[in-house]
């Protein structure tokens, strides 16, 4: 009897998509320019209270964690306003960089509907999890940490982007 | 013989009621109205939130009547703290 193996196996983590959007200052931000951090890709909205309530979270992990390897990335989802977003970043002063999404782009990762979704790549560039809805501390230290524990591959980081 | 057998017999019934009235006790259901809630793919965290609560047993969130059904232990937990964790979600939880 044959049995067909799917194309991710257990243990196999898919490779992130690739990702390339504008930021809010109309620069490019790659995902691929943040390989060797461990990424967590928010997908947020302004008009999503969950979302906002998450944001000083998210700012005091970049904050405690960013010389680990953390690095928070901010994607909005439709529909936004650009001049929306820079005020409630500005007003929230978050310290990690955002970017304007589509739902293309959030689809890319997740069929989740939930908002915030963020998804966990690690410093391979491997999707390793999915939290869907607020990140609760439990999840960050059952499934953030550890990854933070493993060394970069790569030595130091091609490119790092501050807002 | 039969005495002591009717003796222990006893105790033992009198403890288990003594532990099932206290188990009883200690469980409370209450609803929340709980606003803003309209977006019907972000309120999810409201239940997470409260299920991540210790002593919280069950949730029932319903965005569309604006409200959460919550069943918890009110010796390890209590209103209060179950508004502050709604609240802590983005929504707010009405008096």
């Amino acid at each position: 009897m044959l049995i067909t193996l799917p194309a991710v196996a257990w243990g196999q983590e898919r490779e992130a998509p690739s990702l390339t959007l504008k930021d809010l200052r109309g620069r490019t931000l790659r995902l691929s320019d943040y390989r060797g951090k461990v990424i967590l890709l928010n997908f947020w909205a302004t008009w999503c209270p969950p979302c906002g309530a998450e944001i000083p979270d998210l700012i005091k992990l970049q904050k405690e964690y960013g010389r680990q390897g953390l690095q928070v990335l901010g994607v909005t989802y439709p529909p936004e306003r650009q001049a929306r977003v820079l005020r409630f970043t500005q007003r929230l002063k978050v310290n990690y960089p955002v970017a304007l999404g589509t739902r293309e782009a959030k689809a890319l990762f997740s069929s989740d509907e939930t908002l915030p979704l963020t998804i966990i790549i690690d410093r391979d560039g491997k999707l390793r999890d999915t939290i869907s809805g607020i990140l609760l501390p439990v999840e960050f230290e059952e499934k953030i940490r550890p990854l933070l524990m493993s060394p970069n591959p790569k030595g130091e980081t091609k490119h790092v982007q501050k807002n | 013989m039969f005495r002591r057998i009717s003796g222990f017999a006893a105790a033992l019934t009198l403890a288990v009621m003594l532990a099932t009235a206290s188990a009883f006790a200690t469980t409370k259901t209450v609803t929340i109205r709980v606003s803003g809630m309209k977006c019907g793919n972000c309120s999810s965290s409201v239940a997470k939130a409260l299920k991540a609560t210790a002593g919280v047993k069950d949730v029932e969130v319903s965005s569309a009547k604006g409200e959460a059904l919550i069943t918890y232990d009110d010796e390890k937990v209590n209103e209060a703290r179950l508004r502050e964790v709604i609240n802590g979600t983005g929504f707010k939880a009405e008096e």
